[in-house]
């Protein structure tokens, strides 16, 4: 594309030459090799908030306060000052009032959130970026003993009141909200939410519902459709007047409100577990052609474990489209743990529209691995209007990172190759005996299957995808920079930080260094053992990144630096 | 040279000196071709309406997963349903 690394150059030939079609974006985004955030600003002045997340348009940044009571919402701006005197131009110093947090960034307001008793989920953000509108979630203190209510599951904690907020980022006025009670969802990370275009989509852990609410350009929330026990709208009439006809709902009280959960007393299940058990029952049906053996494979695959197939809970979901749900199931014990990773999981795709399900993967399924290797795109599900999202580097899109997934994958499997092989010479020896021979069979079993079964699953625990957890920077797109995922990467969490500079080393021009994030002096002496955290806030758009230092993973920062082109 | 372009510098001014622009008195016997299609086999029907595919690619290749599972066991989903036509499941009979 550019034949020169040289900004004023490139920009001649961006006025004669038009980039090859389908690769405006990424001629454009090539100018962020010249424009990078190489000067830093150490041990910044700022206010005491807990700081969050730059919106994905790069128009807002959003704090809570550090009580967890307020939204505290700021404009990135760029920092400007006037210097006096010869020699402004070379001078290396900033002048100090260039130095402080309030050149880069404009507070626009301080609005309460959260009344006395709940405080704001400090995880939890969702931004729509087409009528600039965000989403908050605040929440009471969890009940330690919850009872068992009608249609609640056990084994999932409570809480009295949680509620989602709607804003509009621009004044900080409060559209609307929406309120659970007694209820659990899981906001940390947006694990329990996840918004597609003017969708909003939130699990209900408790009561096994996921709620469809659509965002009005009025800035109305409005519930769409519940999807749980029932999966139409008109579900719940229908059972209950065939049911009164039927007779055989007489021990249940009917409150004349709604939550009229079917519980064990009911001779049928109802909504989406009514159409998963038929999805697998018919898939096993079809699988034979033979009338007995079709028996025989029921029973073993189907009825043996019907129980724990009854009793899989629906624990995250994600849109695929606007129709299409990805439902992750599993068991109840891991609801409101985070450490998923090595318990089993269950994946649907569910029509919301016909109410089908369209497809089923059991645990660590290749298929399903397949899809994800080859389509990660489209798992994240962006909406039509944010142009740039879709072009957050991942396996899919960007050769790099597939090579960086196919040597992982390789690893994966190579080490399995290497131990059968040794396994096998050791079989060989004169001197095997049958215990020797019985310990090689159960290890190579458990290379063969295990392993690389191992990384299939370690790969789809991160499905569904978490919405908006991505930076979509470009500094952060591989096919420009090369750089240490164990550092930094585009998801933001708080990494464990390391005293040498981070690096950002240009894809085309390989080995040059472009621009280093160097989170504070060089720690040495009294600091030196003593673990640190850093966690980075990259703007957007913009030659600017925030990085924090933190002693502790639970405790405010200790120190923030501005990373920007001077 | 007399050229429309008057006197502009140039590399070689012998270059396109063989080139006589056209002009209206000495019309240029070259007629450009044309092509004619000697069948109406590859017409497109008159009322074909071009539009993009609405499902994206990962949901298509969901659908032609599950399809090509049942078409391939076309066979056994045609005695699925039960011949009273209601959905009890049958118990085993072994």
């Amino acid at each position: 594309m550019f034949k020169t690394n040289n900004v004023a150059s490139r920009i001649f030939e961006r006025q004669i030459r038009t980039p090859a079609p389908g690769t405006s974006v990424h001629s454009a985004r090539r100018f962020y090799e010249n424009l990078v955030p190489s000067f830093t600003i150490y041990d910044v002045e700022c206010p005491d908030h807990s700081f969050f997340k730059f919106t994905d348009d790069g128009q807002y940044f959003v704090c809570f306060s550090r009580n967890r009571q307020d939204l505290i919402v700021y404009r990135p701006t760029w920092l400007s000052f006037s210097c006096k005197g010869e020699d402004c131009d070379n001078n290396q110093e900033l002048p100090p009032q260039a130095k402080r947090f309030e050149s880069f960034f404009t507070q626009l307001y301080v609005k309460p959130l959260a009344s006395c008793n709940e405080l704001i989920c400090k995880d939890f953000f969702l931004y729509m970026e087409s009528n600039q509108y965000g989403i908050f979630a605040t929440s009471t203190a969890q009940i330690q003993d919850a009872r068992g209510t009608d249609g609640a599951i056990l084994g999932v904690p409570s809480f009295e009141k949680i509620t989602i907020h709607l804003f509009r980022l621009e004044d900080g006025f409060k559209l609307d909200e929406k309120v659970f009670h007694n209820d659990c969802v899981n906001l940390t990370h947006n694990m329990g939410a996840f918004l597609y275009d003017d969708l909003l989509a939130v699990v209900s852990l408790r009561y096994q519902t996921i709620h469809i609410l659509q965002i009005r350009d009025s800035g109305n929330l409005v519930d769409v459709r519940a999807i749980g026990a029932y999966c139409r709208e008109d579900d719940e009439l229908f059972l209950n007047s065939s049911s009164q006809l039927a007779g055989n709902r007489g021990d249940l009280v009917d409150n004349g409100t709604n939550h009229d959960q079917p519980n064990s007393n009911n001779s049928f299940l109802s909504g989406i577990k009514q159409r998963l058990l038929s999805f697998i029952f018919r898939e096993i049906w079809s699988e034979e052609t033979d009338q007995t053996q079709r028996v025989q494979c029921l029973k073993k695959k189907f009825y043996f474990h019907f129980q724990d197939y009854v009793d899989l809970v629906i624990l995250k979901v994600q849109f695929l489209d606007r129709h299409h749900l990805l439902i992750k199931f599993g068991s109840v014990d891991v609801g409101a743990s985070r450490n998923t990773d090595q318990l089993p999981a269950f994946f649907a795709v569910y029509n919301m529209e016909t109410t089908e399900i369209v497809a089923f993967y059991q645990n660590a399924a290749d298929e399903l691995y397949l899809l994800f290797e080859r389509f990660c795109d489209h798992f994240h599900a962006t909406s039509i209007n944010s142009m740039y999202m879709n072009f957050i580097s991942s396996h899919s899109n960007n050769i790099y990172a597939l090579e960086q997934l196919k040597s992982m994958k390789n690893k994966a499997t190579s080490v399995s190759q290497v131990l059968i092989s040794l396994s096998e010479v050791v079989t060989s020896l004169p001197f095997y005996s049958f215990l020797v021979y019985l310990w090689n069979s159960l290890w190579i079993f458990f290379l063969i299957r295990i392993l690389p079964g191992m990384f299939v699953k370690k790969m789809l625990s991160s499905l569904p995808l978490n919405c908006q957890s991505m930076s979509p920077s470009p500094y952060f797109d591989q096919s420009l920079f090369r750089f240490d995922e164990k550092l930094i990467s585009a998801t933001d969490r708080p990494r464990q930080s390391t005293d040498h500079p981070i690096r950002f080393i240009s894809r085309r021009q390989p080995n040059i260094l472009k621009f280093k994030i160097k989170t504070g002096p060089e720690f040495g002496g009294a600091d030196g053992r003593s673990k640190k955290y850093s966690h980075f806030l990259f703007h957007p758009a913009w030659p600017l990144a925030l990085s924090f230092i933190q002693p502790s993973l639970f405790l405010p920062p200790s120190a923030v630096n501005i990373h920007f082109r001077r | 040279m007399g050229s429309m372009l008057g006197n502009l510098p140039s590399f070689d001014p012998h270059n396109f000196s063989q080139l006589r622009p056209s002009d209206p008195s000495n019309p240029s016997k070259m007629v450009p071709s044309t092509y004619r299609p000697t069948h109406s086999r590859t017409l497109p029907p008159p009322d074909q309406v071009i539009a993009t595919e609405a499902k994206n690619i990962l949901i298509r290749n969901i659908y032609q997963r599950a399809e090509e599972k049942l078409r391939s066991k076309r066979a056994a989903t045609e005695h699925l349903i039960p011949e009273h036509g209601c959905k009890q499941t049958r118990p085993s009979t072994s």
